[in-house]
């Protein structure tokens, strides 16, 4: 066995209200070590680098294939998923902290519920709910298909929304997230049905409008969802919505 | 120290209790503000640019020539209206409201050094000199001295004594580039944001298109400070009489001659 170890530092904080710190980690190497895995030999043995008994970190994971969406974290500066994050590609020391412009809820796991308050918001869902059988829904062509998958794909991690410059206090922009499955739901054939409430929702206060074309969300997702065509597209939307709302006011 | 229930999601903060408040939907104007915002910097803020840029042009022909194009502007019908109308409010305006919201961004290309990123902060910072110089220039240049619009023939010369001064020069050459770049950038973010280039690839093309646009009118503004400070007109008199080419037709038809046409206005 390889005594080969890997450094890691964690930015801890017990409580929403607590003070933050960095605490380091000390982590024997095994082959195809991901940040999540690190965590979970922290975990399993959770002392320091200095040898103190600590508190195992908490943070959030699930699927550890990249498809739940749960572990975004900032590691080395950047916001990614920890289970896709390989140890071996990063440098050391792993500098691991929580999601910046999301609420700590301990350690790495934050709230992320403005995303899902934001889907509610813009009704991102295809009304089917009915007290009889509504048979089957109509026909979706491929080549509808090849616009919407892309799309479908957002396992909702929030990466979009940490990098943005526009998703802050100030603004309290809806993020590149949500204007996808607008233009997602828009399309489908169901769904479109609540289109205009859609592109009402987003011309409100922080919504698209909001978005400075930074375009780091499509640099960060990692499910590659194309963000900005979807911003333009659903920008295009809502402003002729707006004009068309103010011409048959 | 928290011993157990660390992942009890009931114990997280009320939904969106703190941090980045959710979309309003539907409600404020802050769209309406924003859009408008975007539209003023192509119409009318975009258009008069151009015009200013290429009216300065003329200066290359020399003091009379530039005399004519500023006589030439200020005979434009209702020149005063629309001299507000359609600049100082828009730019009034542009200006404000993009300092409000590029105060409200969060720059972060410490972290996310990407192009688009940088293109992002560019545009909050070229904005910014915008803003300092255009107040500064509005002041100085129209609102101070020689009243041009009264002796458009005097217009050559007192550009040529503030770009005397270098460090007025240097602040007229960087405030130039600026301009140009939050100008061309701005009809590039402008189709990406209305949705007129949502392709990745259209979106290139365009940036090339932009770019070259940026280019051609920032080395057109370089070119006609260069004509005011140059060897070519070197100590221009203080007034001239504007060249007689466009306006009315007198019985001397101006050329492009770069002689100044020292006449009788003096003793006017
Ligand atoms: S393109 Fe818009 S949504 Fe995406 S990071 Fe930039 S400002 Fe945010
Ligand atoms: S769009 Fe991409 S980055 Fe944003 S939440 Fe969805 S998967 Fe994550
Ligand atoms: S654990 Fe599911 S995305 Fe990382």
């Amino acid at each position: 066995m390889a005594g080969k170890t890997i450094q890691f530092e964690v930015k801890r904080q017990s409580s929403p209200d607590a003070e933050a710190m960095w605490e380091k980690f000390e982590v024997t190497w095994k082959p195809g070590m991901n940040v999540i895995s690190a965590m979970m030999e922290i975990a399993a043995n959770p002392v320091n680098s200095s040898g103190q008994e600590t508190t195992p970190i908490a943070y959030d994971s699930n699927c550890l294939e990249e498809i739940c969406g749960s572990c975004a974290m900032v590691i080395n500066g950047k916001a990614r998923m920890a289970c896709s994050a390989l140890v071996d590609k990063l440098e050391q020391p792993i500098r691991v902290q929580p999601l910046t412009k999301f609420p700590v809820v301990r350690d790495l796991s934050v709230d992320r519920s403005v995303l899902f308050e934001n889907l509610k918001a813009v009704k991102a869902w295809v009304p089917v709910d009915g007290t009889y059988d509504l048979g089957s829904g109509p026909r979706v062509f491929p080549q509808q298909q090849e616009v919407a998958y892309p799309l479908s794909n957002c396992i909702s991690c929030c990466c979009c929304m940490e990098v943005c410059p526009q998703f802050n206090d100030a603004t309290g922009f809806v993020g590149a997230a949500t204007i996808a499955q607008v233009k997602l739901f828009n399309s489908h054939p169901s769904g479109k049905v609540l289109k205009e409430d859609r592109l009402r929702a987003l011309a409100g206060d922080g919504g698209v409008q909001e978005c400075g074309f930074a375009q780091n969300c499509i640099q960060a997702c990692p499910k590659q969802l194309p963000l900005t065509e979807a911003i333009s597209d659903v920008t295009r939307d809502v402003t002729l919505q707006v004009a068309k709302d103010f011409l048959r006011a | 120290m928290a011993t157990s229930g660390s992942n009890d999601a009931s114990h997280s903060p009320s939904p969106v209790g703190r941090g980045v408040e959710p979309l309003r939907a539907g409600q404020g104007n802050s769209f309406l503000l924003r859009k408008l915002h975007s539209l003023s910097g192509i119409v009318p803020i975009g258009a008069f640019l151009i015009e200013h840029l290429l009216s300065n042009f003329e200066a290359l022909k020399g003091p009379a020539a530039y005399a004519a194009q500023v006589k030439f502007l200020n005979s434009l019908p209702l020149v005063r209206v629309l001299e507000v109308c359609l600049i100082f409010i828009p730019l009034a305006y542009h200006a404000l409201y993009g300092v409000y919201i590029a105060m409200r961004g969060k720059a972060n290309v410490i972290y996310y050094p990407w192009a688009g990123n940088w293109m992002y902060m560019m545009q909050r910072w070229t904005g910014y000199i915008a803003f300092v110089y255009i107040l500064q220039h509005v002041i100085r240049q129209r609102f101070m001295g020689v009243s041009l619009p009264e002796h458009p023939g005097a217009a050559f010369h007192k550009v040529q004594m503030e770009l005397a001064n270098p460090w007025m020069l240097a602040v007229y050459v960087i405030a130039m580039i600026a301009v140009c770049w939050h100008f061309s950038y701005g009809i590039w973010l402008f189709a990406a944001k209305w949705g007129i280039t949502p392709g990745v690839k259209a979106r290139k093309r365009f940036g090339y298109v932009c770019l070259a646009l940026g280019i051609v009118l920032a080395g057109m503004g370089l070119a006609s400070i260069y004509a005011f400070v140059g060897p070519d007109y070197k100590n221009a008199p203080a007034e001239v009489a504007p060249a007689q080419s466009r306006v009315v037709a007198p019985a001397s038809a101006g050329d492009d001659s770069n002689q100044y046409l020292t006449l009788p206005f003096l003793d006017a």
